[in-house]
């Protein structure tokens, strides 16, 4: 058998140890000038520009600085955070469970999961939001009991749907639901021969979803969720609907109402968010490498 | 009962498989022995990878029976009706044969490795380390010594087929079955994947395979079945019935491709 395969060259590596000697041709760099008066012209506006923004005192820069790192707008800005991690994270479980009934062979799980989408992407956020604020008028009481027999535990609905909560399952259901069809999405762009190989091993359906399916669809879900996960972010300044009081954009909202001072404090919320998008960037750059294990995009495989 | 004491590896009675109107199995009986190689040749569309398929339960069977050393495979049989396994039963069945697809269906998110550590690590739950080292020793036996930390994506065809054999070796099925296992593949790479299928068939794993390979079915075969339209249309030694087909329909085959 070995020798066969010797004598069929496919025993050797495919990669040359030894550099061939070969003279390159001489290559003389074309010029580029009207490259150079793009850069000129832009470079003299990005100075204008620069020099308007931070001379002019209509930006009160001092009250932008003031105000950066103020105790109320630190506490906004963990507020945001914790929302936009704690409702993605909300969606990205029900979207995963809803993607599996979508697949399931009981019609009615594949139905309910139909109705969830259709409900949840097609109403607004911002009525869902205030609807979920709403949810203690419309049912003071929470318990749970025997359908048409006794109670066995009552509670007050305003102490288990705060506003917090609220917000949460708010922003959540609703990005759940385009989740949904990026989920699916991505699990449809698969081979169903990956699905019919990894049955033939003697798979069972849980394992091929967990090892098999899912780490794959992955590299197609990943950026239109890592996209969602911003929108997230900016959507959080919506849970003011609730009434939310303590996210980011209501904190600084507060504070230019008590300086009759809008431009500073916008700033530096707008500054907040882009610091958050920036970091989500990275985080969203790493587990795009994770995931594009074997499909080239990630050069430190390649030999 | 379910299982009954068979001389055969394979035994399929009487397989009917409809795809809507279409009438794509019409009645097919195949056994094969232990330690056979079972090669199933015929023009595209005549229904041998349907059967293929069949005999792992890829397609469900819309009459008939298929046994795997006895066992009744997909149903338990009580009082003339047929009960349905869950999924998991038919997983379990499934580790009783091995698999070689025509477009290999490596993943392609695992080194050569770990695609082939993958059946004995995560079904059969054997330890790393073991899995670790038997797919190291099939890798060798299938020539990719070395080849173990690429991707799919990093080989080429043929060895990427080597690989696929070499896991599907790896849950050391009763039956290997091959779908077309060189269809694929470029000219000059067919000839090191039906080496090592030849390497197996000599090591007397039994095995069902589907080919255009006439010259493959002629040297390694022990059983050749010609399939037209759905049926089996002949079946035989394969050097006698290469030589002298009986049926007309064989005749014009074989005048085609040899």
């Amino acid at each position: 058998m070995a020798s066969e395969i010797d004598n069929m060259g496919i025993g050797i590596k495919p990669v040359s140890i030894e550099k061939p000697a070969v003279t390159r041709n001489v290559v003389v760099p074309r010029h580029h000038p009207g490259r150079w008066l793009a850069i000129a012209i832009l470079a003299v506006l990005a100075l204008q520009i620069g020099q308007a923004v931070s001379t002019n005192p209509n930006f009160h820069w001092d009250i932008y600085s003031t105000y950066l790192f103020s105790p109320q707008v630190i506490r906004g800005v963990g507020w945001t955070l914790l929302l936009t991690v704690v409702a993605m994270t909300v969606a990205i479980v029900v979207a995963a469970l809803l993607v599996i009934m979508r697949d399931s062979d009981n019609p009615i799980l594949r139905s309910i999961a139909y109705g969830w989408v259709w409900f949840f992407r097609g109403t607004p956020i911002y009525t869902q939001l205030l609807f979920w604020g709403l949810f203690a008028v419309l049912f003071p009481n929470l318990s749970l009991a025997i359908p048409f027999g006794p109670e066995i535990v009552s509670v007050e609905t305003k102490l288990i749907v705060t506003p917090a909560i609220a917000a949460i399952l708010g922003l959540g259901f609703n990005e759940s639901a385009y989740l949904t069809e990026i989920f699916r999405a991505g699990f449809n762009s698969l081979d169903r021969g990956q699905a019919e190989a990894a049955q033939a091993l003697g798979m069972k359906p849980a394992k091929i979803w967990w090892r098999i399916l899912m780490p794959q669809a992955m590299r197609v879900i990943i950026p239109p969720t890592g996209n969602e996960t911003i929108g997230m972010l900016k959507m959080t300044s919506l849970v003011l609907a609730v009434p939310f009081t303590l996210d980011l954009t209501f904190a600084t909202n507060a504070i230019s109402n008590r300086l009759y001072l809008p431009i500073p404090l916008l700033l530096v919320a707008g500054t907040w968010y882009l610091a958050i998008t920036s970091l989500l960037m990275v985080g969203q750059h790493f587990l795009e490498r994770h995931f594009g294990k074997g499909v080239s995009v990630h050069p430190a495989r390649m030999e | 009962m379910d299982a009954h004491i068979s001389e055969f590896c394979v035994e399929m009675q009487n397989i009917h498989k409809f795809y809507g109107h279409v009438h794509a199995l019409k009645g097919v009986d195949l056994r094969v022995r232990r330690g056979e190689v079972c090669v199933a040749i015929g023009p595209s569309g005549s229904g041998k990878s349907t059967l293929l398929r069949c005999i792992n339960q890829l397609e469900s069977i819309s009459a008939g029976r298929v046994f795997l050393k006895g066992e009744l495979q997909g149903f338990t049989e009580r009082d003339g009706r047929f009960h349905p396994l869950s999924k998991g039963q038919i997983a379990t069945q499934r580790r009783l044969t091995g698999m070689v697809f025509q477009r290999f269906h490596l993943f392609p998110h695992m080194t050569a490795l770990e695609n082939v550590m993958e059946g004995p690590s995560h079904v059969k739950g054997w330890p790393r380390e073991q899995a670790r080292r038997k797919a190291d020793e099939l890798l060798n036996r299938v020539g990719l010594e070395g080849f173990g930390n690429r991707y799919p994506g990093q080989l080429s065809g043929g060895q990427q087929q080597r690989v696929a054999i070499a896991r599907a070796l790896a849950m050391e099925p009763e039956v290997m079955l091959f779908d077309e296992p060189t269809s694929a593949l470029d000219p000059e790479l067919v000839g090191e994947v039906l080496d090592v299928i030849k390497d197996l068939a000599r090591s007397g794993i039994t095995m069902v395979v589907v080919t255009h390979e006439i010259g493959f079915a002629r040297e390694v075969g022990s059983h050749l079945v010609f399939m037209d339209q759905g049926q089996i249309v002949e079946e035989g030694h394969p050097r006698m019935m290469l030589a002298n087909p009986q049926n007309p329909r064989t005749a014009a085959f074989l005048s085609k491709v040899l």
